[in-house]
C-alpha cells in the first residue's frame, strides 16, 4: 500500500514527473530560443512560472460555471499522470500494465484537450469559446494520424499491451525501421496534441487573446501549464517506448540514461518543428491532417500488415 | 515562513509576464516596446514573456497619455489583472501627459487613472531604457 502510494505520487509519479517535465520544458525553450539566435531563459525558469503563478491570485469570471472552471485543470492533470503510469519508462514493464493499456493510455492522453474545451466552454469568454473548438476541431484531425501510428505498431508486434510491444520490438531490433513513417506521422500529431506552433490555433495568441485559457489566472493557469509539460513527456515516453526500444537488457543506470535521452531528442525534434514553421489557419490544419497524415498512416498499416503476413507463413 | 516568503519573491522576480497596452501613444513608444522585446535584447532570458491575457500578466506596460476615450478600457484591464500587479508608464506622455498636456481629449498621464509602479521617461524611451526600467522595478521588488 505505501509502497504503491510512493510511486504513484513520488518516483515515477507525480513528482518526479513533474520535475522531468519542467525540465523537458526548459529543453523546448531553451532550443526554440538558441535556434533563433537567442541565449533563452535559465533553467529555473519553468519551477520560477510555475511558483509564481501558484501565488497569484486566482480570480473565477462570474459569468462562468465556477465548479467546473475549477475542476477541468484538475482533471486534465490526472488524467495525464494516469496516463504517465502505464507506459513503460526505463523497463519492458510500466508501473501497472494489462492487456489493451496502449489503448487506455492513448484515450487518456485525449482527456486533457477535452478538460481544456470545457473549462474553456464554461468560462463563458467569447475568446475562449473560439480556442475551446478550435481545439476540438483539431482533436478530430490528429487523433486519427496518431491512433494509426502507434496502432499499427501495436499491430507488427501482435498485442495491445505497451508490455508485450516493448518486449517484441526489444527482441527484434530491426522492425523498428519498418515503423519510421508511423514515428514521424505520431510525432506531427503529438505536436497538434500539446499544441505547439504549426498547430496552435486554439491558443493563437496574436488572434484569440489566449484561446482556451484566456480567463484562468493563478492556481488553475499553472495546473494547465504543468498539464501540457507532463503531456509533451508522456507523449515523448509513449513514442520512445513504441519505437525506439533500444538496450533494454542493459543495467538500470543505462536503461535509464538511454530513457532520458529519447524523451530528449523527442523534445528536441519538437522545438526544432516548431522554429522552422509558422501557425497553420485550422482549416489548413485540418486539411494538411486528412490529405497527408491519415494516408501516411494508411501507407504505414498496409506495410506493417503485408510485413506480418510475410512473417506468420 | 520567512523561507516562503524568499522563494516567492525569488519566483515573482525571475518571471514577470508583461502585457502592452497602448493607451494613446503616437506609435513610437510601442515600436520601442516591441523591439525590446525582440532576439535582439532577448527578454526570455530574464524570463519575461508577451502574454494577451490581462490575467496572465504581471506587469501592464502602458505606453502614450491616458486619452478620454481610453480611461475607462485602461481602468477595465487593470481591473481583470490578478494580484500582485504592477504597471511601468513608458514614455513622457505615459509619465505625464508629455505634449499631448492640456489636449481637449486627453486625461494626462497613466498615473491620472491607475497606480504607476515605475516611470521610465524619454521620447520615444529606448529599448535599453525600457529594460532598465524594468530591472529596477524588480529590483525593489526585494525589499
Ligand atoms: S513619449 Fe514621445 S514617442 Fe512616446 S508616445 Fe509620447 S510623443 Fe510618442
Amino acid at each position: 500500500m505505501i509502497k504503491a502510494l510512493f510511486s504513484i505520487l513520488v518516483f515515477p509519479g507525480l513528482i518526479f514527473v513533474g520535475v522531468l517535465s519542467f525540465f523537458a520544458e526548459f529543453a523546448d525553450r531553451k532550443l526554440h530560443a538558441r535556434l533563433q539566435n537567442r541565449i533563452g531563459p535559465p533553467w529555473f525558469q519553468p519551477f520560477a512560472d510555475f511558483i509564481k503563478l501558484v501565488a497569484k491570485e486566482e480570480i473565477i469570471p462570474k459569468e462562468a460555471n465556477s465548479t467546473i472552471f475549477q475542476i477541468a485543470p484538475v482533471f486534465a492533470l490526472a488524467s495525464v499522470i494516469t496516463a504517465f503510469l502505464y507506459i513503460p519508462l526505463w523497463d519492458t514493464r510500466a508501473l501497472f500494465s494489462f492487456d489493451g493499456d496502449v489503448i487506455v493510455v492513448l484515450y487518456l492522453l485525449t482527456l486533457p484537450t477535452m478538460a481544456i474545451f470545457i473549462g474553456g466552454w464554461y468560462s463563458t469568454s467569447l475568446f475562449a469559446r473560439i480556442g475551446s473548438v478550435r481545439a476540438i476541431t483539431q482533436l478530430f484531425a490528429y487523433e486519427i494520424p496518431l491512433f494509426m501510428g502507434i496502432l499499427s505498431a501495436a499491430l507488427l508486434a501482435d498485442t495491445w499491451s505497451l508490455y508485450g510491444i516493448t518486449v517484441f520490438y526489444n527482441n527484434h531490433p530491426l522492425f523498428w525501421l519498418s515503423n519510421i513513417i508511423g514515428f514521424f506521422v505520431s510525432l506531427i500529431a503529438l505536436m497538434g496534441k500539446l499544441e505547439k506552433v504549426p498547430f496552435d490555433a486554439p491558443e493563437a495568441e496574436t488572434e484569440i487573446v489566449a484561446g482556451s485559457f484566456t480567463e484562468y489566472s493563478g492556481r488553475f493557469l499553472a495546473l494547465f501549464r504543468l498539464t501540457l509539460d507532463i503531456e509533451m513527456v508522456a507523449g515523448a515516453s509513449l513514442l520512445a517506448a513504441v519505437f525506439l526500444p533500444v538496450g533494454l537488457n542493459l543495467p538500470l543506470f543505462a536503461r535509464f540514461t538511454i530513457y532520458l535521452a529519447e524523451v530528449l531528442f523527442i523534445v528536441g525534434l519538437i522545438a526544432l518543428l516548431r522554429t522552422i514553421f509558422a501557425r497553420l489557419r485550422i482549416d489548413q490544419m485540418i486539411r494538411f491532417c486528412w490529405k497527408y497524415m491519415v494516408p501516411l498512416g494508411f501507407i504505414q498499416l498496409l506495410i506493417n500488415l503485408v510485413l506480418k503476413g510475410i512473417l506468420s507463413r | 515562513m520567512d523561507i516562503r516568503r524568499k522563494i516567492l519573491t525569488w519566483a515573482r522576480i525571475k518571471s514577470p509576464w508583461i502585457i502592452h497596452f497602448n493607451t494613446g501613444a503616437c506609435n513610437a513608444c510601442d515600436i520601442e516596446i516591441i523591439a525590446a522585446l525582440t532576439p535582439r535584447y532577448d527578454l526570455e532570458r530574464f524570463g519575461v514573456q508577451l502574454k494577451g491575457a490581462p490575467r496572465h500578466a504581471d506587469i501592464l506596460v502602458c505606453s502614450g497619455p491616458v486619452t478620454r476615450q481610453i480611461e475607462c478600457r485602461l481602468e477595465r484591464i487593470y481591473e481583470q489583472m490578478a494580484e500582485p500587479k504592477f504597471v511601468i508608464a513608458v514614455g513622457t506622455c505615459a509619465c505625464s501627459g508629455g505634449v499631448f498636456n492640456g489636449c481637449y481629449n486627453i486625461k494626462g498621464g497613466i498615473n491620472s487613472v491607475i497606480p504607476v509602479s515605475a516611470y521610465i521617461p524619454g521620447c520615444p524611451a529606448s529599448p535599453k531604457a525600457i529594460i532598465d526600467g524594468a530591472v529596477k522595478l524588480l529590483a525593489s521588488l526585494k525589499k
